[in-house]
């Protein structure tokens, strides 16, 4: 048996729509195999398939060399293959110990729960991970985001789990959570459990798999040792062509800053903040989850009050009480968790994009004019080139990109002069991904001020003219031109203050 | 540690109720003479023992993410039922197998819409509500049902050990269903419904069954609350149990039942119950007009779910 687990010809069809075009996919056993591909090539699905949450029109699956069906996502659990998701699916009243053997409860002879049993296997899991084990009759949801997902690799433990499938996992990690991830993924390939790993993230990829399969269009494009490929091979297979990395702006700055902020704290989140920005002008801010960065825009934003220090927007100071008074002032802030801050998802296209404006397409009576909240909806779709059937089309169809083109309108139909941007392409394909971006630019062009908040570096290098680097609550870096490079901006982020450089008034 | 535990124990919503509870009775039995009688307190166990059995029910209902307003009709349809055959001479045992059942049976129906038929509780329970109440005057054509044998009787009025048998019969109710919710994989499955249906499904609890399961034992308790109410009081009328279930939903949200799924005890509920039944008796000792009896509750759900919400939120961030 060269293989735990072996797709063969795998099809699958969504009304007209074929998803898989005949898929081969194996795994081994004691091997990281990483999955890439753009939204909608087909990895979702495959990985449903696998799990059990969907079934394939067509196609074998063997497991340990037998055919197998999996008709349910418990009966893939009890085959031992196991998978843990981006957002982590915990009971979070629930203690970490029900946690991880809710489905599986160890029982005593009466049939009770033996939670003894339980706590003692937990603890000799957690051991064996290398991790510490004192919060197991904690609530869920006292642990961060980190731990809980690898209280949800415990769990696959305990389900001996063979095969588990890591959707995303490192999204909504921070750095040293995604450090301890990877050294316990190690170590579950060294103790032979096979390992499908999904990212966007193509650095990850290349530090942690041993092969890697990329996907387009429902079929599988190219199948790689990690060692026999390189970035640009992979991007240029998700995409169907090559991407380009550089970006075309014709530079208007302004003369006189749109935004200036001078010492502006809010203990403990962030500490004597100073800068300006300009209209026409994309200002990076680059840091670790938890460096402060959105802390200061939504501060800007006036979603918090900062204890000290000033804000100066369109050469007067302000002091917004309220986001809808920062809004009238000119601000939009895109929010970094597009579902819970940006989206209706279960209204139309043009209702999303036209639901901040509501007030001024009001005519008379207190009647929505649905004539110009249409023509403002398909300007919009037409200009941010927005893949939707019609206007009416509900939000939660379109793909994750489309939608945070949607989040953009709603901004861009307000008319704004500053543009906040946290984490404009996460979790979106490589393809609109370089979309929003180049729509970015555009803007600024327009001369918008732009702040672009993300924990992509390469985003981060791409798109601005300048960058902020945070860290712990403070700016540690300020770069510019030929300053602006990788290695400058990794050291300041990781706490080394750096000379500042060019600028203005920091 | 035993610091942190005991504060643990301190931020509890069952402690601030018992505080509660304790301040009220103090200031009752301060302010009337008749409070810490012996025949107005067992009268007030005896009034709670039929909030406090369907708390049962309607904890686990609530910790599913659910909602059942159809309790006070259930209960009422069941003492209709109950009524009839007792005073036809039917045998107790089998009376008693009735009104569980007439429970048992409104519960499997709200059940299977709620968890197959996927329409909101409070829906299918509204409409459940107005259905068994209509029925309910068909049944009894505007009259009454009285003249209830003596012998099923002491189910609702006797005593043992000078506390009514009804509340003995309550007290180990709970203590089976605390045992179930606490250390039955199905009774720790409601839990994991509620707090989070999705990770629920992916970890093979079968949601539809475990929704069914709720709803139907909330019937049985409350059609038995039904046989209760007809020892206790021997009549039966066209409004029996009608505003019963805020009772028992008060009862249950005081006890902190989080109305978001996910949280709550048994215990608590019983508490709630308790907590609720001394408000009603004490501000009629008081003399306080019936009316403000409704306010007083009223106002102390919203008051407790809000507690409950802002929690929630203060969590999330």
């Amino acid at each position: 048996m060269e293989y735990i687990l072996e797709c063969r010809k795998i099809f699958k069809s969504f009304g007209g729509v074929q998803a898989l075009r005949g898929v081969d996919f194996t795994l081994r056993s004691g091997e990281v195999h990483a999955l890439v591909g753009e939204n909608g090539a087909g990895k979702s699905t495959l990985i449903k398939i696998i799990s059990g949450a969907l079934l394939p029109d067509r196609g074998d699956i063997f497991y340990m060399g037998q055919p197998v069906r999996i008709d349910s996502p418990r009966k893939a659990q009890e085959i031992g293959i196991s998978t843990v998701y981006q957002e982590p699916l915990v009971y979070s009243e629930l203690s970490v110990l029900e946690n991880i053997f809710l489905g599986r409860e160890i029982r005593t002879p009466w049939g009770n729960i033996d939670w003894k049993r339980e706590e003692e296997q937990a603890r000799s899991l957690f051991a064996s991970l290398g991790l510490p084990h004192h919060f197991l009759r904690e609530p869920m949801g006292e642990l961060s985001v980190g731990l809980q997902q690898l209280v949800l690799i415990a769990k696959a433990l305990v389900y001996e789990a063979k095969v588990i499938i890591f959707d995303e996992p490192t999204a909504i990690l921070t750095e040293h959570e995604t450090e301890r991830l990877f050294t316990i993924i190690r170590k579950l390939r060294d103790q032979g459990v096979g390992i499908i790993y999904i990212s966007h993230r193509l650095e990850e990829i290349f530090r942690i798999a041993d092969r890697v399969t990329v996907m387009r269009d429902g079929e599988v494009r190219g199948e790689f040792p990690i060692t026999a490929v390189d970035r640009a091979k992979i991007v240029e297979l998700m995409a169907g062509k090559l991407l380009v990395e550089e970006i075309a702006r014709r530079g208007v700055k302004g003369d006189h800053p749109l935004l200036s902020v001078q010492g502006l704290t809010r203990r403990p989140r962030f500490f004597d903040i100073s800068f300006d920005l300009f209209p026409g002008e994309i200002l990076g801010f680059f840091g670790l989850v938890g460096s402060g960065r959105t802390d200061v825009a939504q501060t800007i934003f006036g979603l918090f009050r900062p204890e000290s220090g000033k804000v100066f927007f369109d050469g007067r100071e302000v002091s917004f009480g309220s986001p809808e008074e920062a809004m009238q002032a000119g601000i939009a802030y895109l929010p970094e968790d597009r579902k819970v801050q940006g989206l209706f998802p279960i209204q139309s296209v043009a209702y999303n994009i036209s639901v901040a404006i509501l007030r001024e397409l009001v005519r008379r009576l207190g009647i929505v004019d649905v004539r110009k909240e249409r023509d403002i909806a398909e300007k919009h779709i037409r200009e941010l080139n927005i893949k939707t059937p019609n206007l009416k089309t509900r939000v939660y169809s379109l793909s994750g990109g489309n939608q945070q083109k949607v989040v953009l309108a709603k901004w861009l139909s307000v008319t704004p002069k500053l543009l906040i941007l946290d984490e404009p392409t996460r979790g979106i394909d490589v393809a609109s991904k370089s979309e929003i971006h180049n729509l970015i630019a555009h803007l600024a062009d327009q001369g918008l001020a732009i702040m672009v908040i993300s924990s992509e570096l390469p985003e981060i290098l791409k798109m601005s003219d300048r960058v902020i680097v945070m860290h712990e609550g403070r700016i540690t870096g300020v770069f510019e031109g030929p300053e602006k490079t990788a290695e400058n901006i990794i050291r300041a982020a990781t706490g080394e203050r750096m000379a500042v450089t060019g600028g203005v008034g920091v | 540690m035993t610091n942190t535990g005991f504060r643990k124990v301190l931020r509890r919503r069952e402690f601030t109720v018992l505080g509660l509870i304790v301040l009220l009775v103090v200031l009752f039995s301060l302010t009337t003479e008749r409070f810490m009688s012996v025949s107005n307190l067992s009268n007030l166990l005896l009034q709670l023992a039929g909030t406090a059995i369907s708390a049962i029910g309607m904890t686990m209902v609530i910790i599913t993410g659910g909602i059942d307003v159809s309790v006070g009709s259930t209960l009422g349809m069941a003492s209709v039922v109950a009524g009839k055959l007792l005073v036809g001479g039917y045998s107790p045992f089998l009376v008693l197998l009735s009104a569980l059942g007439t429970g048992l049976v409104i519960g499997l129906f709200n059940g299977t819409l709620i968890a197959f038929g996927n329409v909101p509780p409070i829906i299918v329970t509204l409409g459940m509500m107005s259905i068994l109440r209509s029925l309910m005057y068909q049944l009894l054509g505007g009259r009454w049902i009285s003249g209830i044998p003596p012998a099923i009787r002491v189910i609702g009025l006797g005593k043992w050990l000078g506390v009514p048998i009804s509340m003995w019969i309550t007290v180990v109710l709970i203590a089976f269903f605390t045992y179930f919710l606490s250390s039955r994989p199905l009774g720790r499955a409601i839990y994991a419904v509620g707090n989070n249906p999705e990770a629920a499904r992916v970890s093979g609890i079968d949601l539809r069954r475990t929704t069914l399961f709720v709803y139907a034992i909330l019937g049985a308790l409350a059609g038995f609350a039904g046989l209760v109410y007809v020892a206790r009081t021997g009549i039966v009328q066209t409004n029996t149990g009608s505003g019963f279930e805020l009772e028992v939903i008060a009862a249950v949200v005081l006890g902190g039942t989080s109305i978001l799924g996910g949280r709550g005890t048994i215990i608590g509920s019983l508490l709630g119950a308790f907590l609720v039944g001394i408000i009603k008796n004490g501000m009629v000792l008081l003399n306080v007009p019936a009316l403000s009896e409704g306010l007083v509750v009223g106002v102390l759900i919203i008051l407790s779910v809000m507690i409950d919400v802002i929690r929630a939120r203060g969590e999330r961030s």
